[in-house]
């Protein structure tokens, strides 16, 4: 939450938002499934954070916009920039509908869970040990999304939840992942994680 | 009940639609392809079929559930997908618009931590031939297909047994899509394999 309002007061270049925007309305989609599989409370919290983060950040993005434009034909290139902001924010709106419907506590029908542990991409919760070879390393050493096909969403650690770990975060016996990925990489990644498997992809990690 | 099968069923469709939408829809706008696009737009009006479909089957399952109300949830859900792709959609409108949209769009794509890229197999391509469940790409090379183009067909989500065939196009998304432009031969016509790992 901090540093969230650190940045009212240093807006970004149109291009920095855009990316931003994207990363986080990916974050959201996914943090959003993840706490309807769950019926988590905070991870729902999460993304209504995210969700009204996402608000600032197009914000930011329409005034930069009408002011970049010179001239008429510039003036009709920006309401691409427009167009494409505001259907992210929408789909930021619909995750945080998702989320919504955890937090408002509607009684979810048990086929929806079963229908988002069935689709394509699973959500899976993994928990580290302490043997697995995971252990003391950081997610930029693992690279995990190219070697194991598995995404880390957010981390549990203890009681506190890390969201979108970066490049520097190290893993510690115990931490539980949340990872996305097909159903085949997610199982991999739990075999590594318990230690089973001692090879993170194709070379020694 | 067969009501609920169904609605499973869709709801796992919608799922796998929705983000294939969303990915076809970023993409499209990537590579400025009204090919794409057009497929996004089929795919909406498969979306709103399906969640017409939902709400039908839940009204029907209702009269067997205990508890009717927690059927609002699943239209709820519908509705929610319904919603993503049509924001897809309206991503994706942008290439079907005469407007050419501002080069500052495209110059994001290529700072996302996901990159979207379109990989031709060419021939000698260790790819070719082999099942994608022995590939494993999303393991193996970080990258997850989301379409095959193939002549002007496109296969969505191509399941595990689905083979890869001498000029497909691959739609992927990850992190090694420089990887898979090298096991796909993109470069060279001939010649030099790159061996396969174990």
């Amino acid at each position: 939450m901090e540093e969230f309002e650190e940045f009212e007061y240093q807006p970004k270049s149109v291009k920095e938002l855009f990316i931003e925007m994207k990363n986080i309305v990916e974050l959201m989609v996914d943090l959003a499934y993840t706490s309807i599989l769950f019926g988590d409370k905070e991870i729902a919290e999460e993304v209504l954070d995210l969700e009204e983060r996402m608000d600032l950040l197009n914000y930011h993005l329409m005034t930069h916009a009408v002011l970049a434009a010179r001239n008429p034909k510039e003036a009709e290139q920006i309401t691409s920039v427009l167009q494409m902001a505001n259907s992210i924010e929408d789909i930021s709106n619909a995750a945080g509908d998702l989320a919504k419907m955890v937090l408002e506590g509607i009684a979810l029908h048990p086929v929806i869970t079963e229908a988002i542990m069935e689709s394509e991409e699973v959500i899976a919760k993994i928990t580290v040990t302490q043997d697995s070879i995971l252990v003391g390393k950081t997610l930029g050493d693992l690279k995990l999304a190219s070697n194991t096909g598995v995404w880390i969403i957010a981390v549990k650690r203890g009681k506190r939840w890390i969201f979108a770990p970066d490049k520097n975060f190290k893993i510690k016996p115990d931490d539980v992942l949340i990872g996305r990925g097909t159903h085949t990489s997610v199982e991999h990644l739990k075999e590594i994680a318990r230690g089973i498997i001692r090879v993170v992809g194709d070379e020694r990690a | 009940m067969k009501e609920l099968e169904e609605i499973k069923d869709c709801l796992i469709e919608m799922k796998n639609l929705s983000s294939l939408m969303v990915d076809l829809a970023f993409s499209s706008v990537m590579y400025d392809s009204e090919d794409i696009a057009d497929e996004v737009y089929i795919l909406e009006e498969k979306m709103d079929e399906l969640t017409l479909k939902v709400k039908k089957l839940a009204l029907r399952a209702a009269k067997y559930e205990e508890d009717p109300e927690k059927l609002l949830s699943i239209i709820e859900m519908a509705n929610i997908n319904e919603q993503i792709s049509d924001s897809a959609y309206e991503i994706s409108d942008l290439v079907l618009r005469d407007v050419e949209p501002h080069p500052v769009i495209r110059k994001i794509m290529h700072d996302v931590d996901e990159e979207i890229g379109r990989v031709k197999v060419n021939k000698g391509s260790i790819l070719i031939g082999n099942p994608l469940k022995q590939l494993k790409l999303p393991t193996k090379v970080g990258v997850r297909l989301i379409a095959i183009k193939r002549g002007c067909r496109y296969i969505y989500n191509p399941s595990k047994d689905e083979t890869i065939e001498e000029g497909d196009i691959l739609i992927a998304v990850g992190s090694g899509i420089d990887r898979l432009r090298e096991l796909s031969n993109e470069k060279g016509e001939e010649g030099e394999l790159i061996k396969e790992e174990e």
